[in-house]
């Protein structure tokens, strides 16, 4: 009886999933306050293919259920940031449809952040227009009292930071910067481990405040919140505009988290991802499946383990694509360059250029984040590597801070004691100068469902991130190796 | 016995010449595996370290800032083209130059020494093995008695490395462990006396921030917060040009 049962129950789940597969992504998304179940396997299309989320636990129903379901007063839900059908975060793209859809009136572009700024005219799409182009919410955060720099506003095109209410001079200083919503999936690679004192910082890692335990300092850009619970509670009471949120809801909220597992299930020329004898790091149950906390920057368990059943390659349009992807794993984990002026890399006793490869830094074995702490600056956010256009330039749309070291500080290590900013990072926790850019890097598990990349959404897709650290750190690919490596990306 | 004497000072003073201390950019080599540190002075190469990995107690120097080196030549051949210095003591000076930015193309000839990891991901030697999991630390056991630990800085750093953390937590088990009733951290603020004849002071407050550093890292780890006492020590030494390094220290003396 039970075993018909759960057949029943997958049959329902299966047919759940493929209808919402056979879905536009445009029209995947659930909005707060939804009703229905979601399924336990769930599979939804991506510009490439499909991605694949497993909830380990089994089907939820979201009817009441406090990831779903408003809490606040702006009607937004965890959901409304992290949709299932986007890898648990979202696309700028699916942002403009929701917006053509909804008439601007979805929850997500809630003033708060879901704007420029919220004393722009809400009714226009000009006023969200990071959100639109590039994914991104706002985050303002007040400058920490122990800051060992000063900040002065250089360039303000959305206007908030020169706000008199919600700016630098308000009455209460706060510094606005956007970031991308991470992905709420695969959070048992992303918060552990947690070793009690992190390499990159010489320190004690951040605790838990409950329990007194270090935490991984590894899931928001800044690793502000120490843990998901913490986290949680921070963006009803942010994000949400909420007033409360009760124990019990944010125990439900990190219980649901915690088993949601993403990546990508199918591509349009590898096929699926999921079937027998594919590479043993794809799909969303090896996910699952697998251990955290293993370090994959070596040759005999790599990071994401071995693609050598797609290697062989041969005549088919599909045997010569999984080869590509097959030669994209190798050119991560073994491809060298060298690897320089990068804050809590370089400097922390690896010396300045570090000869190795992509997986020196992503090395975390499945999700490619690195295993301590992450915060680096890889430069995205600092002129003059940031990904910006001029200061001059009439494109450009995200704020430009002007960082001065106070004498007394250590200065930041490649940029020294002024620095020109979009986003200072972690700086803004810390208070440090050398944290200025230093931004926590982000798993690499179903990319093709949340374009576009980078915490400041400047990589529209996958070719522009590579093409990025190939300027960055005069890597020198070739248009092959290229491909290759975005194939690999692409099937994660 | 004239003789004698005229010896010993004869090898006093090859021994102090071998002693370099120098400011400099430091330049990198490029080898067919990882690269070389090397540095310029006064017409010279000297050799200082290989790419290593964060586990190496030997850390590299670093591009975009100048290195203060403290070493002692060593006789035999050149490694990766310079004069090997060993032991030697390499400082990366915290603000940034952009001048420093030498790196060298490989070269026939000019190899790197053996190292502890490839350029790439570490290796296993093929029929190696897997990797044991760490051994569990080991912990402190009776009978305890007065103990004391050093961490060792860079010059003008309050930084605390890997191989730095690990010393802390050494002390910091063995008070718990013995129950201390006192721990003492004696934080410094060093000096260095170059070989031209300059001298180099540290940041007036280095040594407090050193202290701050470790005595966070020791309670964090469990130390009794009650227990540890403080002495800052600002007042830099009279350096010899010597034992220099060794001026940038804390010391963690911990009594059952």
């Amino acid at each position: 009886m039970k075993a018909v049962w759960a057949g029943a129950i997958a049959v329902l789940a299966v047919s759940t999933a493929l209808a919402l597969a056979q879905q536009t992504p445009g029209n995947a998304w659930i909005s707060a306050g939804t009703a229905g179940v979601l399924p336990a396997e769930p599979e939804f299309p991506t510009p490439t293919g499909r991605v694949g989320l497993l909830l380990s636990t089994g089907p939820v129903e979201m009817k009441g259920h406090p990831f779903f379901t408003p809490l606040g007063k702006n009607g937004r839900a965890c959901v409304t940031c992290h949709q299932p059908a986007y890898g648990m975060s979202f696309s700028a793209e699916a942002a403009r449809d929701l917006w053509k859809q909804t008439g601007g009136k979805d929850p997500l572009f809630a003033a708060i952040d879901g704007s420029n700024c919220p004393n722009l005219p809400q009714d226009q799409e000009k006023s969200h227009s990071l959100l639109l182009q590039r994914g991104l919410i706002r985050v303002f955060l007040p400058v920490p009292k122990n800051a060992e720099f000063t900040i002065n506003v250089v360039g303000d095109p959305t206007g908030c930071n020169t706000s008199p209410i919600y700016g630098l001079n308000s009455p209460t200083p706060t510094v606005s910067v956007y970031r991308r919503p991470r992905m709420a999936a695969n959070l048992k690679y992303v918060t552990g481990p947690a070793p009690r004192i992190v390499l990159k910082l010489g320190a004690l890692a951040d605790t838990d405040p409950a329990t007194g335990r270090p935490v991984g300092m590894n899931f928001m850009a800044d690793a502000r919140e120490a843990t998901l619970l913490t986290q949680a509670r921070s963006a009803i009471l942010g994000h949400g505009e909420a007033q409360s949120v009760t124990d019990e809801q944010l125990r439900k909220i990190v219980e649901f988290e915690n088993q949601v597992y993403v990546a990508q299930i199918f591509d349009r020329s590898a096929g699926s991802l999921a079937e027998p004898g594919a590479p043993p790091t794809l799909g969303p149950a090896a996910m699952a499946a697998h251990r955290s906390g293993v370090l994959g920057d070596n040759d005999y368990d790599s990071v994401f383990l071995s693609f050598d059943a797609w290697k062989k390659g041969g005549d088919s349009a599909q045997e010569q694509f999984r080869a590509s992807v097959a030669r994209g794993a190798d050119i991560f984990m073994f491809r060298q360059f060298w690897l320089r002026d990068v804050t809590h890399i370089n400097s922390i006793g690896l010396g300045n250029p570090l000869k190795r490869t992509c997986a020196t830094c992503h090395n975390h074995q499945m999700t490619g984040q690195d295993l301590s702490a992450g915060f680096v600056d890889l430069g995205t956010t600092n002129y003059p590597r940031w990904t910006e256009p001029p200061l001059y330039s009439d494109a450009r749309d995200l704020p430009v801070f002007k960082i001065t070291c106070k004498p007394e500080a250590q200065p930041h290590p490649y940029l020294g004691r002024v620095i020109y900013t979009s986003d200072p990072g972690r700086a803004l926790i810390s208070g440090r100068c050398a944290d200025v850019g230093s931004i926590v890097m982000q798993q690499f598990r179903g990319l093709s469902a949340r374009a576009p990349y980078f915490s400041n959404g400047s990589a529209k897709n996958i070719r522009e991130l590579v093409d990025y650290y190939d300027r960055r750190f005069d890597m020198k690919l070739s248009e092959t190796e290229k491909q290759d490596l975005i194939n690999f990306l692409g099937v994660l | 016995m004239k003789l004698r004497v005229l010896a010993v000072l004869l090898l006093a003073q090859t021994v102090a010449a071998q002693q370099l201390n120098f400011v400099t950019c430091p330049v990198v080599r490029d080898t067919k595996t990882v690269p070389c540190f090397l540095a310029e002075y006064e017409g010279e190469t000297y050799y200082l370290t290989v790419q290593q990995d964060i586990s190496a107690e030997q850390y590299p120097p670093q591009l975009l800032h100048e290195v203060l080196v403290e070493g002692t030549i060593q006789a035999g051949p050149r490694v990766c083209g310079g004069i090997p210095l060993k032991p030697v003591k390499l400082s990366v000076l915290p603000e940034v130059k952009q001048g420093c930015n030498t790196i060298l193309p490989a070269e026939p000839g000019i190899e790197a020494p053996p190292m502890r990891r490839p350029a790439g991901p570490s290796t296993r030697q093929p029929g190696a093995a897997p990797a044991a999991p760490p051994a569990p630390p080991v912990r402190p056991a009776p009978p305890f008695s007065e103990r004391e630990w050093k961490v060792l800085y860079d010059f003008d750093s309050a930084f605390l490395f890997s191989r730095d953390t690990r010393t802390v937590s050494q002390a910091a088990d063995y008070a718990v462990a013995a129950k201390a009733k006192r721990i003492e951290v004696e934080a410094h603020r060093g000096a260095t006396l170059l070989s031209n004849g300059k001298v180099l002071v540290e940041a007036e407050a280095i040594a407090a921030q050193r202290a701050e550093r470790v005595v966070a890292l020791l309670k964090g780890l469990g130390a009794d917060p009650a227990s540890v006492n403080v002495r800052v020590v600002s007042a830099p030494p009279q350096p010899d040009g010597k034992s220099d390094p060794e001026t940038r220290v804390v010391s963690i003396r911990v009594l059952p």
